[in-house]
This record gives C-alpha cells, sequence and structure tokens, in this order.
C-alpha cells in the first residue's frame, strides 16, 4: 500500500544554500555535494563545507539515485502532523552505489520508502522516485525497492 | 592523573519533583533546585558566585536566577546544550574555579520537558500541525524523521543486524532501571515491569517500543561544585571529582550516517582520557550511570566506554548485571527511563548521593548514611560505592562521562 503524505502540512524552508538541491529535485534529478579541489561526496546538501580538505569550492553530483538500504526505523507513533495518516511508515537510511570513494568514503542519504514494512529489509537495492507536493516548489524524492538481493536482514520482532 | 583529580568536589545537590506537568515556569523551578542544592551543601546564595545553565532555547536563564535569589554573581553563562552537557558544565566549573574566575558554582538545567517544548519539534497536546523545516530539518521533516527515538532507531537497526543483539538486551535495561525506581520515592513510574512486560508494550518507532523511551518531564535540578579546600567545611562528605570528558565528538557529528560504523559513537573516542585522568581502570567502578533517553543509548555506551566489546553489549546486561547487588548497578534512581527526564542532571545527582552513602530511600537513617540494604523494605543506597563513572549521550556523535568517588575510596 503506498504510503500517503499530505504536505499540506509541511512547509520546506529552503535557503542559499540548499535552494538548488530542491530546484534539481523538481526537474527529477536527486544531488549531493562534490568537492572541487578532492571529489569528497557527501550529504546533507546544508552542510557547505569539505569534511575531508575543508575546501568551500563544492560543487553538485547527479547520482543515478541508486543505492542500498543501510538501515531503517518504521515509525508507528506520527509527530510530523503530515506523516500522521502515513503510519506505519519507513524511514531508510541508503547507501549510494555511485558515490563510493576509492579510500571506502560513502555517501548515504535518508528519505521515506513507498514501499510498507513487510517489503523492507537492510540489503536491498532502491531507487529515488520523485513525488509532487502541494507545493509548486517542493517534489519530494521518495525511495522505492527495485528488487531483491542475496543477503538481506529483517527486523526480527 | 589529571592534574586537578580531587582537587574540586561536587557539595551540593538538589532539584524540584519530577513533574507531568509542572503548572511553573523554568525560572520558579530552577529557584527551587538550586535552593534545595544550597540547602543540601549548606550554602547560602552569597556564597555562590558562579552560575552556568544548559538548554536549547526553552528556559530561563542564570541572570534571571541570580536577581531572584539574591546573588552576586562573579561568573555566569547559559550554553546551548542538551544531553551530555551536565558533565560538561562541571568540567568547565573545575577550570573556571581553578582560574580563578569564581570559587562556588553552581550548574543548573530547568525544563517543561512534557508541557513545554518537547523533544523532537512536538508542542503540547500532540502532533505539529504544520511543520517548519527549516536548516538541517529540511534533510530530515520532509521524511518524517525527526525525534531523538526515530533518529536513534536508525543507529539501533542497524546495530541489532550487525551484532545479532535482540531487543531483549533492551529490556534487561528497561527492567534494571525501573526496579532502582521501585526504591526511589521520588520517581515517576514505581511499578516493577518484567522482560515480557517490555516485549508487549506498545511500538513507537520500531525498533522502539514505549518502555525503550524515556519520560518526558518538568523538571529542574542543580549541582553545586567548589574546591577540596571549601569542600571540607560544608554539610556532607565531599564527592571528588576525578576524572572525564565533555562533549566529545566523533567525526562528521552532523551526520552520522556517512560514517562507516554508525554505531560506533563517541564514548569511544573519549574514556581512555577520562579512564587516565581518575587514574582507575574498569575493575575499580563500583556503580554507573548511563544516560537512558532510550534503552538502547544505555546499551551502546556501556561498549563505547570499554565496559565490554564491541557488540557484546547486549550478552554484557543479561540476567540483570545492571541491577543493584549485581555487577554494575546502572542508573539507581531510576534514570531517565523511569524516575523521570532531566536531561542527565539527575544521573550525577543520584552518583552524589550514592557516593555519600545517603541515597534518600526509605530507610530511616538515610540523613545519617545509615541503611539496611533490604530491597524489599525500599532501600536503595549500594554496598559498595566508592567509585562511579557516570556516562552521558548527546547523540551518537557527542557524549561526556564524569568519574567520581566518595570519601571512603
Ligand atoms: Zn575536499
Amino acid at each position: 500500500m503506498p504510503v500517503t503524505i499530505d504536505y499540506s502540512k509541511l512547509r520546506i524552508l529552503a535557503d542559499s544554500d540548499t535552494r538548488q538541491w530542491w530546484e534539481a529535485a523538481r526537474q527529477r534529478k536527486y544531488l549531493v555535494r562534490r568537492c572541487n579541489r578532492c571529489g569528497h561526496k557527501w550529504f546533507p546538501p546544508n552542510i557547505p563545507a569539505c569534511s575531508r580538505c575543508a575546501s568551500l569550492d563544492v560543487e553538485w553530483f547527479e547520482t543515478a539515485g541508486k543505492g542500498v538500504i543501510h538501515s531503517y526505523v518504521v515509525v508507528v507513533q506520527p509527530i510530523v502532523g503530515a506523516f500522521i495518516g502515513a503510519v506505519p511508515y519507513v524511514v531508510a537510511v541508503i547507501e549510494l552505489d555511485d558515490c563510493r570513494e576509492e579510500d571506502g568514503t560513502v555517501t548515504r542519504v535518508a528519505g521515506v520508502l513507498t514501499n510498507d514494512e513487510a517489503e523492507v529489509a537492510i540489503g536491498l537495492p532502491c531507487a529515488v522516485v520523485f513525488e509532487e507536493t502541494n507545493d509548486p516548489k517542493i517534489v519530494m524524492p521518495r525511495w522505492q525497492i527495485t528488487g531483491p538481493a542475496e543477503t538481506t536482514w529483517k527486523f526480527n520482532e | 592523573m589529571g592534574a586537578l583529580t580531587d582537587k574540586y568536589c561536587i557539595v551540593g545537590v538538589g532539584e524540584t519533583q519530577q513533574m507531568r506537568p509542572s503548572n511553573r515556569t523554568t525560572l520558579s523551578m530552577a529557584c527551587e533546585a538550586i535552593s534545595n542544592a544550597m540547602a543540601d551543601a549548606g550554602l547560602k546564595p552569597s556564597d555562590i558566585d558562579g552560575m552556568t545553565s544548559y538548554q536549547v532555547a526553552d528556559s530561563t536563564s542564570s541572570a534571571h536566577v541570580a536577581t531572584a535569589l539574591g546573588m552576586r554573581l562573579n561568573y555566569c553563562l547559559d550554553i546551548f546544550g542538551g544531553g551530555s552537557s551536565t558533565e560538561a558544565l562541571v568540567a568547565h566549573a573545575v577550570g573556571l574555579i581553578e582560574a580563578g574566575y569564581a570559587k562556588t558554582i553552581v550548574c543548573f538545567r530547568s525544563m517543561n520537558g512534557r508541557s513545554g517544548r518537547r523533544m523532537g519539534g512536538q508542542i503540547p497536546g500532540g502532533p505539529i500541525p504544520a511543520a517548519m523545516a527549516a536548516d538541517d530539518n529540511q534533510f530530515n521533516m520532509g521524511w518524517g524523521w525527526t525525534t531523538p527515538a526515530q533518529r536513534f532507531g536508525m543507529s539501533a537497526m542497524r546495530y541489532l543486524r550487525d551484532t545479532g543483539c535482540t531487543t531483549k538486551a533492551f529490556a534487561e535495561i528497561a527492567v534494571a532501571h525501573r526496579y532502582h525506581a521501585t526504591l526511589n520515592p521520588k520517581a515517576i513510574y514505581r511499578s516493577p515491569i518484567t522482560i515480557e512486560d517490555h516485549q508487549r508494550s506498545r511500538w513507537v518507532v520500531k525498533p522502539f517500543r514505549l518502555l525503550d523511551c524515556c519520560t518526558e518531564t518538568d523538571v529542574s535540578a542543580a549541582i553545586i561544585v567548589t574546591s577540596r579546600e571549601r569542600a571540607y567545611d560544608l554539610r556532607h562528605p565531599p564527592v571528588f571529582i576525578m576524572g572525564g570528558y565533555a562533549r566529545t565528538m566523533t567525526e562528521s557529528p552532523q551526520w552520522n550516517y556517512s560514517r562507516p560504523v554508525i554505531h560506533y559513537v563517541a564514548g569511544n573516542y573519549g574514556w581512555k582520557r577520562a579512564f587516565g585522568m581518575a587514574g582507575i581502570s574498569h575493575r575499580d567502578v563500583d556503580f554507573v550511570s548511563c544516560y537512558d533517553a532510550f534503552t538502547f543509548t544505555t546499551l551502546i555506551q556501556l561498549e563505547a566506554n570499554g565496559f565490554c566489546g564491541h557488540g557484546e553489549a547486549g550478552e554484557f546486561v543479561k540476567g540483570g548485571r545492571l541491577q543493584i547487588d549485581h555487577e554494575l548497578p546502572s542508573n539507581l534512581s531510576g534514570g531517565h527511563l523511569s524516575e523521570g527526564y532531566t536531561h542527565g542532571v539527575q544521573m550525577v545527582i543520584e552518583n552524589v548521593r550514592q557516593l555519600r552513602h545517603r541515597a534518600d530511600d526509605a530507610c530511616p537513617g538515610w540523613r545519617e548514611g545509615k541503611h539496611t540494604y533490604d530491597r524489599a523494605k525500599g532501600c536503595r543506597q549500594v554496598k559498595k560505592a566508592r567509585i562511579c563513572c557516570g556516562m552521558a549521550w548527546g547523540w551518537e556523535n557527542m557524549a561526556s562521562c564524569l568519574i567520581l568517588r566518595g570519601m571512603a575510596a
């Protein structure tokens, strides 16, 4: 069953560091930050400098928006009003396939899945999808499980 | 050993009742907590010349409290900070007194954590009707991932996967801390619970159930720090500050989730400094406090601070190890899970009372340090209470620690 979020109850305040990220999402692109000096990539986009070399010369890297579920939680008691009708819903941390660096550094992002908890497991591949909201300035990235995986782990209650 | 080990002492502790709701201002509660701490120490307002507090834009200030209580301060500061700030303010007080900025400093926290601003952005009466997502919140509120339970749950879930630990280990902590609360007349929750009660309680955010979560509380609590020389003249046997670490961070403190191991938390970076400063080993520790915003935060800090190996905490806590009269009693007042949520102060307060041998329990002679050790009759005093390690949690990436000893150690 798809997760229903009432975006009329959610107002995102983009700022000078993040406006381009939200603009890209509106164009169905998923960006992470990249350092122009050393190539390091990171999330979230509101962090404006490179944590590897401290450079402020940073650009955007468009990822393919594909990754693997690294961890997740299942929110049962809603807190943010927009999600009252969505519980239980799954928030996952996703390790991006195209952001692994030579020294082993990875970039992981967070987002709400379109799948429900019966389908989710650590290790499953997923891809970004974009959902329009009541706010024309905001298109919200969501994540969708794209297939099985050899090794997965599921929370055993 | 640290240059200042045992040179400074905690001489007074005090708090208000744990309330839900208080129907009071944070200023009124802070005045009461500090008055109680002064009475405990045998000090008067004119003896206090420094005051510090921490808050998250939800509380009164040192200047207001000093005005209300008629103090003339040589030093005051209110910092922005949450969990793990108590121990940092104690460390800060040691440095200030050593440097001569003040002689006797009170550190406090006052919060309407239940009826006022609640952690994770809730307003009184329930969920946020229309969320304002700015700054960091742009990248968590949009996916409904805002509260400490929701955030720490992410690391806890991965921990369960990586280590094979189960939520029965979380239950051990809920049961131990609740057991201690049954011996604490001040605690909000005083009915004993079982592992099964924990496993049956409702889900908040998987992997956390209701009994994994602390209890939101309206409360103020205060601690007074002064030098050893002054401490000897005061009402109680002094409790000596042996060592610690203060708001120590991991790398990437604002984005835990790209770190190699998201549950390799900040205590790992601090405990060797604290134990070295105190000049002790883990075997010297008679009991601990371990910031229990959630059961999991206690579990993970035990291994982060070297009480057991990585991934071993689930086994370590089994069989009631953290309960009084067992190997490593933890959170003897009931902690955040069962006594009430003071953002960390009450753990230091309880440790001080235990080290004085004056836990305020059902024993008629507790004020003179006379305890029965009869748990059925409500005695909460640890028999051998000489050295205590207090571990505090801000979030995965920030932690503090305070190692204390009593006169007998
Ligand atoms: Zn760089």
